[in-house]
C-alpha cells in the first residue's frame, strides 16, 4: 500500500509542476495589472513604482524563481487586491467549496444508485422515465438558469428559502446544492442504469436467483457491487469538476468558495492568489484520485492485487 | 417472476441520507449569523466585497461606498446636489495666500481608538495619503505627483501649501479621509480608525461586514445602531433579496433585475461616449469623426435600451458638475449626411475601408453588448467597416489609458466617465488635453483654453468651462458623446433614504433611517 502511494505521489508530481508553471506563464500573458490598481491619472513614476514594488519588472524567469522558492518556504505571496496573504485567502475559501462538492456528490451518488438500479430493474417504469428525464435535463439546461429560476420560485415566489448566502442556516444550502446536483445526478443515473442492465443479465445474478436470493438482495449484493466500478470512475471525474469550484453557483448564491475567488483573481490579475488557489485544488485533486484508486481496490479484487503488489 | 421492491423504501432512505448530509455539511462554511440584522439593524447588499477599507484607497468605488463619511470623514464634504462644499471635520477654510489654504478644525472630536482629532492628526493623514510612498489611490486620483506642504499651526489650525496656486484645493482634500495617528505609515491597513458615525465591528471575509454605531460620535446619533453589508455578484439576486425581505438596500441594479416598485432610479454622474482614437487613419480625418457622430442615434438608444433612464449627451459631464454647459448641443441623427462625409473623405484618398475596431468592456453598464451592436450597425450605414471586440477590464484599460498600445490599427473605445469630484478640471485634464492620460487627440489652442479656464475661480471658471464643450464638438471631435446615465437601487419600504448622484461612490448611512 505505501509502495502504491509512493508511486502515485511521484507520478502526480510531474503534472502538478506542469500545472503550476502553466498557470504562472499563462497568467502573465494577460498583461500587467498596473492599470487596474492605479488610478487612471497615475503618473509614469507611480506606475513604475507599482511595478517595482510588486516585482513585476523582473524577468519572467526571475519571477518564477521567486515564486518556486516561496512555495518551498510555504510563502505564497500577497494579494494585490486585498493585501492579505494569498494562502490565507485560498484556505479560507476552500472549505466552502469542499462542503458544497461533498454534499452534492453524496446526494448524486445515492440518488443515482437508487434511480439507476430501479430503472435497470424495471425498464419503462416511472424510475426509468425519471432517469431519462433527469439526464436530458441535466445535459440541456445551463445551471445558471436553474439557479435564477430556483431563486425566483422558491425564494421570491413561495418564500420558502433564502435567495442566497451562507448565513441563512440549513435552508440556504438547498438551492445551491439542488442546482449543482442536477448534472451529476443525471449523468450518474445513466451510468448506473447501463452498468446494472448488463450486471442483472450476468450469469452470477441468475445463479444467485436460482439459489433463492430475494430481489433486493440480488440488486444490492450481487449486481450493484459489480456495476459500481464504472459509476465510481464517472463520479470521480464529476467530483474533480466540483472541487475546482462551482463558479456559477458560487457567484449567483454569494457562496464564498474557491471558484469565485479564482475568477475574481483572474479578472483582477491577482497572480499570487490565483496560483495559491490552483496549487490547492491541484493537490486536492491528486488526493482525490488516490482515494478513487483505493475505492477501486476495495471493489475489485483484481485491482487490489495490483495495488498491494 | 418476483415482484419489484417497494419504491417507497429507497426513496425514503435517500431523503433521510440527504437530510442528514445537509445537516452535517452545515458546520464549516455556515456561521451563526443570520442576515436578519435584528431590531435597529440595516442590511445592505453590494455587488462586490470591498477589497480593503484602507482610508487612502477611498477613491476606489467598492471601498469608498462603505468607508466614506461612514467610518472615516474628510475635512470638508461636497454636497452632491448643489456642488457646494460643506464643513465636516473642518468648520471653516480660506485661501490665506496665493498658494496656501488655512483650515479651522472642529473641536472635541476623537477617533474611535480614543486619540484626539486635531491639526497634528490632519497633517499626519494628509502626509500619509499624499506625500508617502504607500502608493495610495487617492494620491494618484486627486493630486497626481503634487506634494503638499502641511503644517499644524496650533491644535485646531492647519495650513496646506501647494507648489502652484490651487483654487480647488479644499475640493481635492474632500477625498482625504482622516485617520488616527496610530495608523501605520509604512503599509496600508485593511481596517481604518476614523471619526465617523460607525466603526467596523466584525468583518467575515467573503461573507459579510458589520458596522456598529460609534457611541462617542461628535455628530448626531445615526438612524440605525448596526449595519450589515453582504455582497452578491448577480443583480437579479440582489434585487430578489430586497423584494424577499433579506436586505433593505441593494445597489447597482439594471432595469431587468426585477426590483419592481422597490426600484429607485437616480442620476449618477456617469456619461457614456465613444472615444475616437483620432491619431490613426481614417479616424484622423475630421469628416470621418463627424460622420460617426451623425450616426450614433442617441435618442433611440435612450428610449429603448436605456429605458428612458438616461438623457442624450453633448458633453462629458452632467448637470451638477462645475463647468457643465446647460445649453447642451446633442448631435442630430443624420445617416445621409454621414454617408456624404465618408464619401467625401474617400474621394480625397482617406482609407475609409480600413477595418475599425469598436472596443467595449464586458459588464461596463447594463445592456452594453446590445448597445455596441446597435452602434456597429449604425456605423455600417455610414459606410464604415467596424468590428466589435469585447474585453475584460484589464485588457480594455490598456487601450483606455496612456501609454496606448502600438500598431493597433484604428479603434473606437466605449468609455463611461463619472466625475466624482464635482469640477470639470478632473475631466478635462484626463480626457481633453492632447497628452491627457485618456486622450488621443486635441489641438494646441484647445489645450491653452483648458489651462486658462482651470486657473479661474467662481463664475468666471464656470463660464470659461462652458465654452469648451461646443468648441470640442466643432473643432476637435475626439468624442461621440452618447448619454448621461442613471443608476438603480432597490430600497425596502421600511427604509427612508434618497440616493443622489454621489451614492455610487459614497453611500452615507447617516442619511438612512427607519420609516416610522
Amino acid at each position: 500500500m505505501t509502495g502504491f502511494l509512493r508511486r502515485r505521489a511521484i507520478t502526480s508530481l510531474l503534472p502538478l509542476v506542469a500545472v503550476l508553471l502553466g498557470v504562472f506563464f499563462l497568467a502573465r500573458l494577460t498583461g500587467d495589472p498596473a492599470n487596474l490598481y492605479l488610478p487612471v491619472s497615475a503618473t509614469p513614476e507611480q506606475r513604475q513604482q507599482f511595478i517595482e514594488q510588486n516585482g513585476l519588472d523582473d524577468s519572467v524567469w526571475a519571477q518564477m524563481g521567486d515564486y518556486l522558492w516561496g512555495i518551498l518556504h510555504l510563502d505564497f505571496g500577497e494579494s494585490l487586491r486585498t493585501g492579505e496573504s494569498a494562502a490565507t485567502m485560498a484556505l479560507r475559501a476552500f472549505p466552502a467549496t469542499l462542503q458544497l462538492a461533498f454534499s452534492t456528490m453524496l446526494i448524486a451518488v445515492v440518488g443515482a444508485v437508487i434511480i439507476g438500479s430501479w430503472a435497470a430493474y424495471r425498464p419503462n417504469s416511472i424510475a426509468d422515465r425519471i432517469s431519462s428525464f433527469l439526464s436530458m435535463t441535466a445535459a440541456s439546461v445551463p445551471d445558471f438558469w436553474f439557479a435564477i429560476i430556483g431563486v425566483w420560485i422558491f425564494a421570491v415566489g413561495l418564500g420558502w428559502l433564502p435567495t442566497s448566502g451562507v448565513t441563512g442556516g440549513m435552508a440556504s444550502w438547498v438551492l445551491p446544492v439542488a442546482t449543482l446536483v442536477i448534472r451529476p445526478l443525471g449523468v450518474l443515473t445513466q451510468v448506473v442504469r447501463g452498468a446494472m442492465v448488463s450486471a442483472l443479465s450476468a450469469p452470477y445474478v441468475r445463479l444467485a436467483r436460482s439459489k433463492g436470493a430475494g430481489d433486493l438482495r440480488v440488486v444490492t449484493h450481487h449486481a450493484l457491487r459489480n456495476a459500481a466500478a464504472p459509476a465510481l470512475t464517472v463520479a470521480g471525474d464529476l467530483m474533480v469538476g466540483l472541487v475546482n469550484g462551482a463558479v456559477v453557483v458560487e457567484t449567483i448564491f454569494g457562496w464564498p468558495g474557491i471558484g469565485k475567488l479564482m475568477i475574481d483573481s483572474i479578472l483582477g490579475r491577482d497572480f499570487a492568489v490565483l496560483q495559491a488557489c490552483v496549487l490547492l485544488t491541484a493537490v486536492s485533486i491528486f488526493v482525490l484520485n488516490i482515494l478513487i484508486d483505493i475505492g477501486y481496490a476495495l471493489l475489485d479484487a483484481r485491482v487490489r492485487e495490483k495495488v498491494s503488489a | 417472476m418476483l415482484s419489484p421492491p417497494s419504491p417507497r423504501k429507497p426513496l425514503l432512505i435517500a431523503a433521510v441520507l440527504g437530510a442528514a448530509l445537509i445537516v452535517s455539511g452545515c458546520t464549516v462554511a455556515n456561521s451563526e449569523y443570520v442576515t436578519g440584522g435584528g431590531a435597529g439593524g440595516l442590511r445592505i447588499v453590494l455587488p462586490e466585497e470591498p477589497p480593503t477599507l484602507e482610508a487612502c484607497q477611498s477613491s476606489l468605488t467598492s471601498t469608498g461606498v462603505v468607508l466614506r463619511s461612514n467610518i472615516t470623514e474628510p475635512l470638508v464634504e461636497r454636497d452632491a446636489d448643489t456642488g457646494e462644499l460643506a464643513p465636516k471635520l473642518a468648520t471653516a477654510w480660506e485661501q490665506t495666500s496665493d498658494d496656501t489654504w488655512t483650515f479651522t478644525l472642529r473641536k472635541g472630536v476623537t477617533f474611535t481608538d480614543g486619540t484626539p482629532f486635531d491639526a497634528d492628526a490632519a497633517a499626519f493623514t494628509i502626509d500619509r495619503a499624499v506625500n508617502s510612498d504607500l502608493g495610495c489611490e487617492v494620491e494618484g486620483y486627486v493630486f497626481g505627483d503634487t506634494d503638499l506642504d502641511v503644517k499644524a499651526v496650533d491644535a485646531t489650525t492647519l495650513t496646506v501649501t501647494t507648489p502652484e496656486p490651487d483654487p480647488i484645493l479644499p475640493l481635492r482634500l474632500s477625498f482625504v479621509e482622516m485617520v488616527s495617528t496610530k495608523t501605520s505609515t509604512t503599509e496600508k491597513v485593511r481596517v481604518p480608525i476614523g471619526t465617523g458615525p460607525y466603526e467596523v465591528a466584525d468583518w467575515q471575509s467573503g461573507q459579510r461586514l458589520s458596522l456598529e454605531a460609534n457611541p462617542n460620535y461628535w455628530g448626531g446619533r445615526p438612524g440605525y445602531q448596526s449595519v450589515n453589508y453582504v455582497w452578491r455578484a448577480e443583480g437579479s439576486v440582489r434585487a430578489a433579496m430586497v423584494t424577499n425581505g433579506e436586505a433593505d438596500i441593494a445597489t447597482s441594479l439594471a432595469p431587468e433585475d426585477g426590483a419592481g416598485e422597490l426600484a429607485v432610479a437616480y442620476r449618477n454622474n456617469e456619461t457614456t461616449a465613444l472615444r475616437i482614437q483620432a491619431d490613426q487613419p481614417p479616424l484622423d480625418d475630421i469628416r470621418v469623426r463627424q460622420a460617426i457622430n451623425y450616426v450614433v442615434d442617441r435618442n433611440t438608444l435612450v428610449k429603448t435600451l436605456f429605458e428612458n433612464l438616461a438623457t442624450p449627451a453633448g458633453e462629458l459631464i452632467p448637470e451638477g458638475i462645475v463647468g457643465y454647459n446647460p445649453d447642451e448641443k446633442v448631435w442630430p441623427y443624420d445617416p445621409a449626411k454621414a454617408r456624404e462625409l465618408v464619401a467625401q473623405a474617400k474621394a480625397d484618398g482617406v482609407p475609409v475601408d480600413t477595418q475599425i475596431r469598436l472596443i467595449a468592456r464586458t459588464g461596463q453598464f447594463p445592456r452594453i453588448a446590445e448597445t455596441i451592436e446597435v452602434i456597429q450597425s449604425e456605423l455600417a450605414k455610414a459606410g464604415l467597416n467596424v468590428k466589435i471586440q469585447m474585453m475584460d477590464t484589464n485588457t480594455q484599460l490598456t487601450y483606455q489609458i496612456r501609454p496606448f498600445p502600438e500598431d493597433t490599427g484604428p479603434y473606437l473605445l466605449m468609455i463611461m466617465h463619472g466625475n466624482q469630484a464635482g469640477d470639470a478640471a478632473f475631466t478635462l485634464d484626463q480626457y481633453m488635453l492632447r497628452e491627457g492620460y485618456q486622450s488621443s487627440w486635441g489641438t494646441e489652442e484647445f489645450d491653452a483654453s483648458i489651462r486658462d479656464a482651470e486657473e479661474l475661480k467662481g463664475d468666471e471658471r464656470q463660464a470659461a468651462f462652458e465654452k469648451l464643450w461646443p468648441y470640442e464638438q466643432e473643432k476637435v471631435v475626439q468624442y461621440a458623446y452618447i448619454a448621461h446615465m442613471s443608476a438603480i437601487l432597490a430600497r425596502s419600504a421600511s427604509v427612508s433614504y434618497q440616493p443622489d448622484s454621489a451614492t455610487g461612490d459614497e453611500m452615507r448611512l447617516a442619511e438612512m433611517s427607519p420609516v416610522s
